[in-house]
C-alpha cells in the first residue's frame, strides 16, 4: 500500500487553493489576449469561461481518481497498467512536467529581457533564477506551498492597477455580444484552456495534504478564481483596446500597466514585471518538485542529486533557446501538448481507471 | 581540575596538595575550648569572611564539649547549607561554589561542607532595561544574578504554576541554567524539546545566554534570531503567560524563549500600554521601519544603475542636480554612506555614552554635510541612508534590528547588478529563507504562513484588550483562553440613557 506521509509534512488543507491557483497563473497571463482573439474576436471572453467551466469537469476527474484512498499519479499508472508500463508512462509524465517549467522559466527570462534588461545574457539571469528555485524545493513541500501562498497573496496588490486602463475603457468594444459562430467560439475556448494548465500537478502532490477528502471545495474553488482573474483581466484588455490594436500588441497586460502613474513612479511595469517573479516562482517549481518526487518514487534517485540535474538541464535548454521566435515556439508546443494532455489523456487515464476499479472491486467480493 | 580526579581517583585529603598551587586556596586550624584542632578550607574569593567569622568560628570556638564525630560538629554550625561528605567530586564542586569544608584530625576523609558564599558580590544590583528602553510601562529589567531574576518572575506571577528546572553546563564554569515555564499552558513538546537541546549542550564556559541561543538554535546559520532575548521583565511575563518556555542564564542579564514567531520581535510592551489604536499605530510604523530600512537604498541604487525611467520627470531634474557632481557610480556612493553609518554604530556602541553621543553629532553632522559638499555622495542619498538607519533602531529587540541592518548590504549588490529584478530576487530569497526557518520546530513566519486567521489580531496591528482574549494558536498552548472580557451593558445597549 502506499506509505503514508509523515504528518508533519502535511499542508493543511485550505492551502490546496493558493497550490492550485498559484500552478496556473504564471506567464500566460502577461499575454493570453492575443492568442484567445484569434477565432471569436471581442467574443472570446466567453470561451474563457468555457475554458474554465470545462476544466472543472476534468478536475473532477483528477479528483476522483486520487481520492479513496488517498494516491498520486504513480499509484494510478501501476493500477491501470500494470508496475512497468505504469512506470515508463510516469517518465514520460516527468518530460511533460519538466516542459511546463522550462516554458515558464524562459518566457519570463524572454520577458525581463524585452522589457528591462535587452543587453543583458540569458544565463546570467537563469543562474540567478535557478538558485532560487533550487533553494526552495529543498526546503521541502511546505516551503513550496508557503511560496504559492506569498505569490497569489502579495502579487494581490497588483489587482489594483487594473483600475487605471477602465478610466479609458470603452465598453462598446464588447458589442455586439455573441457575434461569432459556436465553432469560432470553441476554437478560442481551446486556445483560452493553455492558460489554466499547471493545475495537473495535484496528481502528484495530492497526497501531501491534511485531509484529503475535504479539499474538493478548495480545488474547485481555485480554478473558479482563476477564471475570474482571467475574465477580469480579458474583459478589461477588450474595453481598452480595440481588437485591432490587440491584433499588434505583443504583451497586452503589460502594455496596459504602462498607464498607471504615481507622482513617484513612472513606468510601472517595470514593478509589474519584478512582482511577477513572486507569480511566476510557484509554476516552476511545482511542476520541478513534482519531476524530483516522480524520479524519487520510480527509480530511488535521492531528489537532491535528480533536482541539480533537472535545474542544469533547464539552464542549459534555456540558453540554447536563444531568440523571441524559438521561445514562442515553444510556448505554442507546450500549449499544444498541454492541450491533450488535460483534454485527452486524463478523461482516457479516468475511464480506464474506472473501469479497473470495478473489476478490482467486483474480483473481491 | 576533573582531569586529575579521575586520573588519580583521590581521596579527599590528596586533593589539598593539588588545590594548594591555588594562593587564594586557604587552610587553617582552630581548636574548640577544649578539644583537638578543628581543620577548614576553602577559596577565600569565593566566601564571606564577614559571615565566618560572626556565623560560623565563635559557635565551634565556644562549643563546650569535644567533638567525637562530624554530626556533633554540625550541630553546632548555625547555617542551614551544610552537610556532611567524603565524596571528592561533590567536595570540589561545592569548594569552587563558595562552601567551606570543616573536618576533624581522625576524619581526614571526611567533613562537612557549608555554604558561605557571598552571593551577588560583584554583580551590579538593578537594571532599568536600558536596552529595550519604554517611556511607559515598567522598567525593571534582569540582572546577571539568576537568583535576583528568578525572584522578580515569582514576585511577578505568583502562580505555583510557575515551574523552573536546573540544569548546570559548561565544563569549567558550570553555570546554572534554568527553564521557566508555566505547567498547564506551555506544551510539553516544547518544553521536552528544549530540556533535550540543553541537555545535550557542551560548552566550555558560557558567558551570556546569547551563546546558548546560537548552540540550541534550529538553524545556526541564519543571520535572524531564531529564539527572543529580552532584558524585560514584563516582555519575559507576556511570553510565560503566551506559553512560550524561557531560558535563564546565570551571569547573563538577557532571557531567551522559543518558539517564537518573527512578528514577535517588532512587538513593544509599550503597545500594550497605550490605547489599542495608538499601539497599533506605532506597531505599524515599526513594520514599514523594517521594509523601508531593508529597501530604501538598494531601491536608490537600482533606479539609479538601471531603471532612470522609473522616475517622473519632476523628481528627475532634484535627484539629477544632486549627484551632478558625484563622480562615482551609485553603488560606490551608496556603500560609502552605508558603511560610514555602520561605523558610527559600531564607534558609538563601544564608547562611554557621553562620547558616543558627541561622536555621533560630529559623524552625523559634520561627516554628511562635508561629504556632501566634497562631492562624494548626494543630498538625497544622505537623506535615505540617515532615515533607513534610523528606522532599524526603531525595532525593539536589538539583535533583530542588527539583522535587518546587515540585510542590506546583500540587497545593495544584487540592485548594483540586476536592479530591480535583483531587489526582488534578494526579497524572494529572504521570503524562502523565512519560510523554511523554524523556532523550537515551530514555523518561524506564523502565523502568516502557516496562515493563522485568529492570531492576526494581534500581529501588523495589535486589537483591544476585549478581542484578544485568546493566546496565539501556533506556539500551540495548552489553555488557549486568558481571560473574560464583561460587557458595560447598561451603555453597549442604550443610546438614549434612559
Amino acid at each position: 500500500m502506499e506509505q503514508k506521509n509523515q504528518d508533519k509534512y502535511l499542508v493543511s488543507t485550505f492551502f490546496v487553493f493558493f497550490l492550485i491557483h498559484s500552478s496556473q497563473t504564471g506567464i500566460g497571463l502577461l499575454s493570453f489576449q492575443n492568442t484567445i482573439i484569434e477565432n471569436a474576436g471581442h467574443d472570446s471572453w466567453i470561451s474563457v469561461i468555457i475554458a474554465g467551466l470545462s476544466l472543472h469537469i476534468i478536475l473532477w476527474m483528477i479528483l476522483k481518481m486520487v481520492s479513496n484512498p488517498t494516491k498520486d499519479l504513480l499509484k494510478i499508472h501501476q493500477i491501470c497498467f500494470g508496475e512497468k508500463i505504469g512506470d515508463f508512462l510516469s517518465v514520460i509524465v516527468i518530460g511533460y512536467f519538466l516542459l511546463l517549467a522550462l516554458t515558464v522559466f524562459r518566457t519570463y527570462i524572454d520577458v525581463i529581457q524585452i522589457w528591462v534588461f535587452p543587453m543583458i545574457k540569458t544565463w546570467e539571469l537563469s543562474l540567478g533564477l535557478a538558485c532560487i528555485i533550487i533553494y526552495i524545493i529543498t526546503g521541502g513541500f511546505r516551503t513550496l506551498t508557503g511560496i504559492s501562498f506569498l505569490g497569489v497573496v502579495l502579487p494581490s496588490i497588483l489587482l489594483v492597477t487594473l483600475y487605471f486602463p477602465l478610466q479609458y475603457a470603452n465598453f462598446r468594444n464588447l458589442m455586439p455580444v455573441l457575434d461569432h459562430s459556436i465553432l469560432e467560439i470553441a476554437q478560442s475556448s481551446k486556445a483560452s484552456s493553455l492558460i489554466y494548465i499547471g493545475f495537473e500537478t495535484l496528481l502528484i502532490y495530492f497526497p501531501f495534504i491534511k485531509y484529503p477528502s475535504k479539499s474538493a471545495k478548495w480545488a474547485h474553488g481555485a480554478l473558479a478564481y482563476t477564471t475570474f482573474i482571467y475574465l477580469l483581466v480579458t474583459l478589461i484588455t477588450f474595453v481598452y483596446f480595440s481588437q485591432g490594436q490587440l491584433k499588434h500588441t505583443l504583451w497586452p497586460t503589460l502594455v496596459i500597466t504602462k498607464i498607471v502613474e504615481f507622482p513617484f513612479i513612472e513606468r510601472f511595469e517595470f514593478i509589474f514585471i519584478f512582482t511577477w517573479l513572486l507569480v511566476i516562482l510557484p509554476t516552476v517549481c511545482i511542476p520541478i518538485w513534482c519531476c524530483t518526487r516522480i524520479l524519487k518514487k520510480i527509480t530511488k534517485i535521492k531528489p537532491r542529486k535528480s533536482l541539480y540535474t533537472i535545474m542544469s538541464l533547464i539552464l542549459l535548454i534555456s540558453i540554447f533557446i536563444d531568440d523571441r521566435l524559438k521561445v514562442d515556439a515553444l510556448g505554442k508546443f507546450t500549449s499544444e501538448v498541454g492541450f491533450y494532455y488535460i483534454y485527452s489523456y486524463i478523461p482516457l487515464l479516468f475511464i480506464i481507471f474506472s473501469i479497473r476499479k470495478s473489476k478490482l472491486k467486483s474480483s473481491e467480493y | 581540575m576533573w582531569n586529575f580526579i579521575k586520573q588519580k581517583n583521590n581521596s579527599i585529603h590528596d586533593l589539598f596538595e593539588e588545590l594548594s598551587k591555588s594562593d587564594d586556596f586557604y587552610q587553617f586550624s582552630t581548636r574548640s575550648v577544649h578539644g583537638s584542632p578543628i581543620y577548614f578550607s576553602y577559596y577565600k574569593s569565593l566566601i564571606d569572611e564577614k559571615k565566618m567569622h560572626h556565623h560560623l568560628l565563635p559557635y565551634i570556638q565556644s562549643a563546650e564539649k569535644e567533638f567525637e564525630e562530624l554530626s556533633d560538629l554540625m550541630n553546632v554550625i548555625p547555617i542551614d547549607e551544610r552537610e556532611i561528605t567524603s565524596d571528592a567530586k561533590v567536595f570540589i564542586n561545592k569548594l569552587t561554589k563558595g562552601y567551606i569544608f570543616i573536618h576533624l584530625t581522625k576524619t581526614p576523609e571526611k567533613g562537612i561542607l557549608v555554604n558561605l558564599s557571598n552571593g551577588t558580590k560583584g554583580y551590579r544590583d538593578f537594571n532599568d532595561a536600558e536596552n529595550e528602553y519604554s517611556v511607559i510601562g515598567p522598567k525593571v529589567g534582569f540582572v546577571e544574578d539568576l537568583d535576583t531574576n528568578l525572584s522578580l518572575l515569582r514576585r511577578q506571577i505568583t502562580s505555583d504554576d510557575l515551574i523552573f528546572e536546573e540544569f548546570t553546563k559548561g565544563s569549567y564554569s558550570n553555570t546554572r541554567i534554568m527553564i521557566g515555564y508555566i505547567d498547564g499552558i506551555a506544551n510539553p513538546q516544547h518544553i521536552q524539546t528544549m530540556r533535550q537541546r540543553l541537555e545535550d549542550l557542551d560548552m566550555d564556559v558560557i558567558f551570556d545566554s546569547s551563546i546558548l541561543d546560537q548552540i540550541i538554535s534550529d538553524n545556526s546559520n541564519t543571520p535572524f534570531p531564531l529564539f527572543m532575548s529580552t532584558e524585560r521583565l514584563d516582555r519575559t511575563t507576556y511570553m510565560l503567560l503566551l506559553g512560550q518556555v524561557i531560558v535563564i542564564t546565570d551571569g547573563s542579564p538577557y532571557v531567551i524563549a522559543g518558539p517564537t514567531s518573527i512578528f514577535q520581535f517588532f512587538v513593544s510592551p509599550e503597545d500594550y500600554y497605550s490605547p489599542w489604536s495608538i499601539g497599533s499605530f506605532f506597531r505599524l510604523i515599526r513594520f514599514i521601519g523594517v521594509l523601508f530600512s531593508i529597501l530604501a537604498t538598494p531601491i536608490y541604487v537600482a533606479v539609479l544603475t538601471h531603471h532612470y525611467a522609473i522616475i517622473p520627470q519632476d523628481l528627475l531634474t532634484p535627484l539629477i542636480m544632486s549627484r551632478a557632481n558625484v563622480p562615482f557610480p551609485p553603488l560606490l556612493e551608496a556603500l560609502f554612506l552605508e558603511i560610514t553609518i555602520e561605523l558610527l554604530r559600531e564607534a558609538g556602541a563601544r564608547l562611554p555614552t557621553k562620547v558616543g553621543q558627541t561622536l555621533g553629532i560630529v559623524g552625523g553632522i559634520v561627516i554628511g554635510q562635508a561629504a556632501v559638499q566634497a562631492a562624494l555622495t548626494s543630498n538625497i542619498l544622505l537623506i535615505i541612508v540617515a532615515l533607513s538607519a534610523l528606522a532599524s533602531f526603531t525595532t525593539p529587540i536589538f539583535k533583530m534590528s542588527n539583522t535587518i541592518r546587515t540585510l542590506r548590504f546583500p540587497l545593495i549588490f544584487l540592485a548594483a547588478i540586476w536592479g530591480g529584478f535583483g531587489v526582488t530576487l534578494g526579497l524572494t530569497f529572504i521570503l524562502c529563507h523565512l519560510l523554511r526557518l523554524k523556532s523550537l520546530g515551530t514555523p518561524y513566519l506564523a502565523p502568516v504562513y502557516p496562515f493563522r486567521y485568529k492570531d492576526l489580531n494581534d500581529s501588523f496591528i495589535r486589537s483591544s484588550l476585549s478581542v484578544t482574549t485568546k493566546r496565539y494558536t501556533f506556539i500551540r498552548p495548552l489553555k488557549l483562553h486568558r481571560y473574560n472580557v464583561k460587557k458595560h451593558k447598561d451603555i453597549e445597549d442604550d443610546y438614549n440613557n434612559e
